[in-house]
């Protein structure tokens, strides 16, 4: 039996979690600097607040219904997920932490549970009473029903939170479109829609080697996980990030040479901590720039440095990516994007080339991560970063209850 | 990469410790005092409601909701959105001030009213810490 758990809009609760005085209010959560809604409360779903829209589109909207606006405080989701995946991991052997706030579980030896609906609820109740964040739970004998059940148990009237795919199986599928089953999205979506396979029941029909033909294996998996075949094997799920990127456009349109190479060191120094944090070294990295596509004279470059060895040295990322600089930047162009991008990634275990220089300075490294989780991302960082035009805009963040001591919760005896 | 540790060796060694052999990892408060990390939040006091069972202005609790409130228990709650402090009378469904001078209160049907949590350590500074200003401001 596998289960996926997951938060009701994660980063809306976490708001809720140590601010009692909004638990019943409507709470919308912004997305990096402010710019679309990116989590809406259950109680603000009802006054019909579309996810996704640009926050100034439904600034007088929210402000007439009197709803709570939050940036994202990434600081406090990321304590609260841990606690949540430390909660689940007591219900089962094997965990699979998907994401920020799903996770996969998986019984092997759990024969002794013959109330899976009943065991759901106990995960549930659990994981609210300690860590105050209300989850969806989802069973089923495949990865991929086990999703479904999670879609059923909170989106689905008549499943309290709890869904057993294997029990409901035909109501389930026949409630979902093909776009809602696990790896399917809209794209490949549209093209099913065309065959007249509109719902996930439609697609559990089909005949699974005739799909793989006409669209991929991708497609003849997931056709035979609906159908209780278990195809997908934890590694294919639990994969570290093959690229990392880190791009962001401009306030302001860029025409400055230094202001642009500092624009592309601080995405250079963002893609090195990332890769770290996956226990990757960099083969490969892609540095890129261009104007906007709706300015005249569309103008875009990318150059690409492969390191001698791999590597995960911000300095030596930097310096190279400071480089680079000098082929992308044109004089007169006025820069609307860049990013850096990590394209070839490896493990952290290597053979060192005799002849190369090696690049890796570990202990720096431990050393500049250290710093930063202990008082803050950005207290040390690079001369070449120019971070004030880049640092995020988070005009309503709430304290960061669980990290920083002058934030913890006052307590009113 | 593999590495072989050899030490240079002048063949002038000092005088080694004898304790070096019975260092054992030192003592963490954390260890003490939290036992549910995953479940457990930090707070801070603020009034002095709670005096008589040795709460003070400006401590720091720590509030474990792992764990089933008894009678009588010091804990956290949420009473009408906000966070407070007090003993918890079950039988008579009020929460109780540790001072004479405030009297308890009942809860009624109307009132917002969750459990947060049991308060299992409170810690006195004895000396301002720099670190947490904000119940001063």
């Amino acid at each position: 039996m596998y289960a996926l758990v997951d938060a009701v809009s994660f980063y809306a609760s976490a708001e809720k979690v140590f601010d009692p005085s909004i638990r019943n209010r409507p709470v919308v959560v912004l997305t990096n600097n402010d710019g679309c809604i990116c989590a809406v409360c259950p109680i603000a779903r009802k006054l019909g607040i579309p996810k996704f829209k640009p926050y100034f589109q439904v600034k007088n909207f929210l402000e007439k219904h009197s709803v709570v606006v939050r940036s994202s405080n990434y600081e406090l989701y990321a304590d609260l997920s841990e606690k949540m995946m430390n909660v689940i991991s007591r219900f089962c052997d094997n965990q699979h932490i998907y994401s920020i706030d799903e996770a996969f579980l998986s019984f092997n030896n759990y024969a002794c549970i013959n109330d899976w609906h009943d065991y759901g609820q106990q995960i549930r109740k659990a994981i609210w009473k300690e860590t105050r964040l209300p989850v969806g739970v989802g069973f089923g004998s495949t990865p991929t029903l086990a999703k479904a059940a999670n879609h059923a148990a909170k989106k689905l009237s008549g499943f309290n939170g709890v869904a057993i795919a294997d029990t409901h199986k035909k109501d389930i599928l026949q409630r979902m479109t093909v776009e809602q089953v696990w790896g399917i999205g809209s794209k490949l979506g549209a093209k099913l829609n065309v065959l007249g396979v509109k719902s996930a029941f439609d697609l559990a029909k089909q005949n699974p080697k005739q799909m793989r033909k006409q669209f991929s294996v991708l497609v003849e998996r997931t056709i035979n996980e609906l159908n209780g075949i278990s195809c997908l094997s934890w590694d294919d799920v639990k994969q570290a990030k093959k690229e990392i990127f880190s791009t962001r456009s401009f306030g302001q349109r860029l025409t400055d040479f230094n202001a642009l190479r500092s624009a592309l060191v601080f995405h250079a120094y963002i893609v090195a901590k990332k890769v770290r944090e996956q226990q990757s070294l960099i083969k490969r990295i892609s540095v890129f720039a261009s104007s906007s596509p709706h300015d005249d004279d569309y103008y875009k470059n990318a150059v690409q440095v492969q390191f001698a060895s791999p590597t995960d040295n911000t300095l030596y990322i930097a310096s190279c990516v400071a480089t680079a600089v000098q082929k992308i930047y044109y004089p007169g162009v006025r820069f609307y994007r860049c990013g850096v991008g990590a394209i070839e990634l490896d493990t952290n275990i290597y053979q060192p080339d005799l002849f190369a220089k090696d690049t890796n300075n570990i202990e720096l490294m431990q050393c500049l991560d250290a710093i930063n989780n202990r008082y803050g991302s950005g207290t040390l960082q690079l001369g070449a970063m120019n971070t004030e035009k880049f640092h995020m805009r988070r005009e309503f963040m709430s304290p960061r209850f669980t990290s920083q001591w002058q934030d913890i919760p006052k307590i009113h005896c | 990469m593999k590495i072989i540790p050899i030490y240079a060796e002048a063949g002038i060694t000092g005088f080694e410790s004898p304790a070096a052999e019975y260092k054992e990892l030192g003592l963490s408060l954390d260890q003490l005092l939290i036992n549910h990390p995953d479940a457990t939040f930090i707070g801070q006091a603020s009034g002095d409601s709670m005096q008589g069972v040795g709460i003070y202005d400006g401590d720091i609790l720590i509030v474990d909701r792992s764990l089933n409130c008894k009678n009588g228990d010091v804990i956290v709650a949420n009473y009408n959105g906000c966070f407070v402090c007090k003993i918890l009378d079950k039988v008579q469904a009020r929460l109780v001030s540790a001072s004479s001078t405030h009297s308890p209160v009942t809860i009624t049907r109307g009132d917002d009213f969750q459990i947060e949590g049991v308060v299992t350590r409170s810690i006195r500074l004895h000396q301002q810490a720099p670190e947490i200003i904000a119940c001063m401001l």
